[in-house]
């Protein structure tokens, strides 16, 4: 079986339908495509043993090939609360650098996660991070406050969080008990861009600490391989459901590690998708959960594992 | 680092005070406060938790005047008010509605503002005040401390007058006499009485 990699096509507008085509002939898939002016980004999965070919394709044109670990992922950056205490720089640029390397970002500021006596989640926030690959917790300079607050904000939530703080890597990890899957010190409230070398090392670390984390995630996915992979699905239900095209979210149909976010009302399209057919009778509702979102009125699809659905397709 | 006469933070969290040293920098420097403040001396202590800084102005602009920006000329049938510069013209034409009535000013031109004659003395005129940067220079100071105080920290006591100003803020009740014993030293360590 080819192994899919994940990828960035950076390059400009003219002539770039030949790289979509070249990927989806190659059998691989596009996750998100930006158009800005004359540029277009294009994330993808690539076979492995195809990258070489793109590159060689691509180098008329001026475009680039380089690997994003995060492509297919969908990550929440939680920051404390909305004031211009935590927003917009270090939520902002966090959440922005993410996006460079491919993930998709969604940030989500809490109602009440300030201060260390009144610090709490409500149940929508807990359910919408859960929602996610991963979460970045950007907290602040205190250890004494990370330690307070941090044990109130994890509460219910059961994706991997990475914490970020002022205080350094070895603080945060004896700070933070129990341990979360990544640290990032030196990452503090930060009342300017991201500019300074030192500063800009430590989104450098951020992401390596979530490719990481996300790398140890699809390593035991492997081990019971998804009945469906995501990628696959939301190519098959952008083909079918015409109404996605007239969506304006610039990621109508959000691709996860283990579903898919489909941007579309629950109530009116949940049934249509759930007997959706993915190949020789098999319906998406077999393979998959097909749920409401937490999120805005979205549909949640959670793809089901191959010991669950004994399906691989 | 703003050239501030005296700049201290202190904090038992060593990286905290440093992290709290660059923000009130930057703070002060967006809100462009640099010239305007002379001395400044924040703590912070997570644990109690408190924040208190304070602090003293620079000279703080005077009141402006009708005489700062444009000359009165009193003829027989009206005075002529001749304006040089147009910054102030809108609180201007404002304080002369309020005062002598719409129906009595009259703008030809951008530059010219005139009055019926014996409205009002020449000398009245030229001293009469029509914005005080002060003013707003509080406020712009009060809400950059806001800015640079922890988030949580929202009981809080703040105080400007002068060129003293002190902003203490907690997340719990500030005892009744937390200016003497916090605030007071702060200002003793920069060698001013409260």
């Amino acid at each position: 079986m080819t192994t899919l990699v994940p990828v960035t096509f950076k390059g400009g507008v003219y002539r770039h339908d030949e790289i979509m085509d070249l990927i989806d002939d190659l059998g691989g898939y596009i996750v998100q495509k930006h158009v800005m002016a004359q540029d277009v980004v294009l994330q993808s999965f690539v076979p492995r043993d195809d990258i070489e070919l793109i590159r060689e394709i691509a180098k008329p044109l001026a475009g680039t090939v380089t690997e994003a670990p995060l492509v297919g992922t969908e990550i929440a950056v939680v920051s404390p609360s909305l004031e211009i205490h935590h927003l917009p720089h270090t939520s902002c640029d966090l959440a922005e650098y993410l996006r460079r390397s491919g993930a998709k970002t969604n940030m989500i500021g809490l109602s009440r996660g300030f201060g260390k006596r009144i610090a709490n989640l409500n149940d929508e926030e807990r359910d919408v991070i859960n929602e996610h690959d991963l979460a970045v917790y950007t907290l602040g300079n205190f250890e004494e406050c990370i330690r307070q607050k941090f044990p109130v904000l994890r509460q219910g939530i059961h994706v991997p969080i990475v914490v970020t703080g002022a205080p350094d890597r070895e603080t945060l990890v004896r700070i933070v008990d129990p341990p979360v899957e990544g640290y990032v010190g030196g990452v503090g409230r930060i009342m300017h861009r991201f500019k300074r070398p030192e500063e800009l090392v430590k989104l450098d670390e951020l992401v390596d600490e979530v490719s990481r984390t996300l790398d140890a995630r699809r390593d035991a996915l492997a081990r019971d391989p998804l009945s469906v992979f995501p990628p696959r699905l939301m190519a098959i239900i952008e083909e079918r459901i015409h109404e996605i095209s007239m969506l304006t979210h610039p990621t109508p149909v959000t691709a996860q590690m283990e579903g898919l976010r489909v941007k579309l009302p629950y109530d009116p399209y949940a049934p249509a998708i759930r007997s959706l057919e993915v190949v020789d009778g098999i319906t998406i509702g077999d393979i998959a959960d097909v749920t409401p979102s937490r999120m805005r009125n979205y549909i949640l699809i959670r793809i089901k594992p191959f010991s669950e659905t004994r399906i691989l397709v | 680092m703003p050239p501030l006469n005296y700049f201290v933070v202190e904090s038992p969290d060593s990286v905290g005070r440093e992290a709290y040293e660059r923000i009130a920098a930057d703070v002060l420097q967006d809100l462009d406060l640099v010239k305007v403040i002379d001395r400044l001396h924040i703590f912070v202590d997570p644990k109690v938790p408190i924040f208190a800084a304070a602090g003293l102005l620079r000279h703080m602009p005077r009141a402006i005047r009708v005489g700062d920006f444009a000359n009165v000329n009193s003829g027989e049938k009206e005075i002529v008010l001749d304006i040089g510069d147009e910054t102030y013209l809108a609180p201007l034409l404002r304080v002369l509605w309020a005062r002598y009535g719409k129906e009595n000013v009259d703008q030809p031109d951008r530059f010219t503002v005139v009055l019926p004659a014996g409205l009002a003395g020449e000398e009245e005129l030229d001293r009469l005040v029509v914005a005080d940067p002060g003013e707003s220079l509080h406020k712009d100071v009060i809400y950059a401390l806001q800015y640079i105080a922890p988030e949580g920290f929202k009981v809080r006591r703040q105080y400007i007058r002068d060129e003293k100003f002190y902003y203490v803020a907690s997340e719990d009740t500030l005892p009744g006499d937390i200016v003497e014993k916090v605030v007071a030293p702060l200002f003793t360590k920069m060698g001013v009485t409260l």
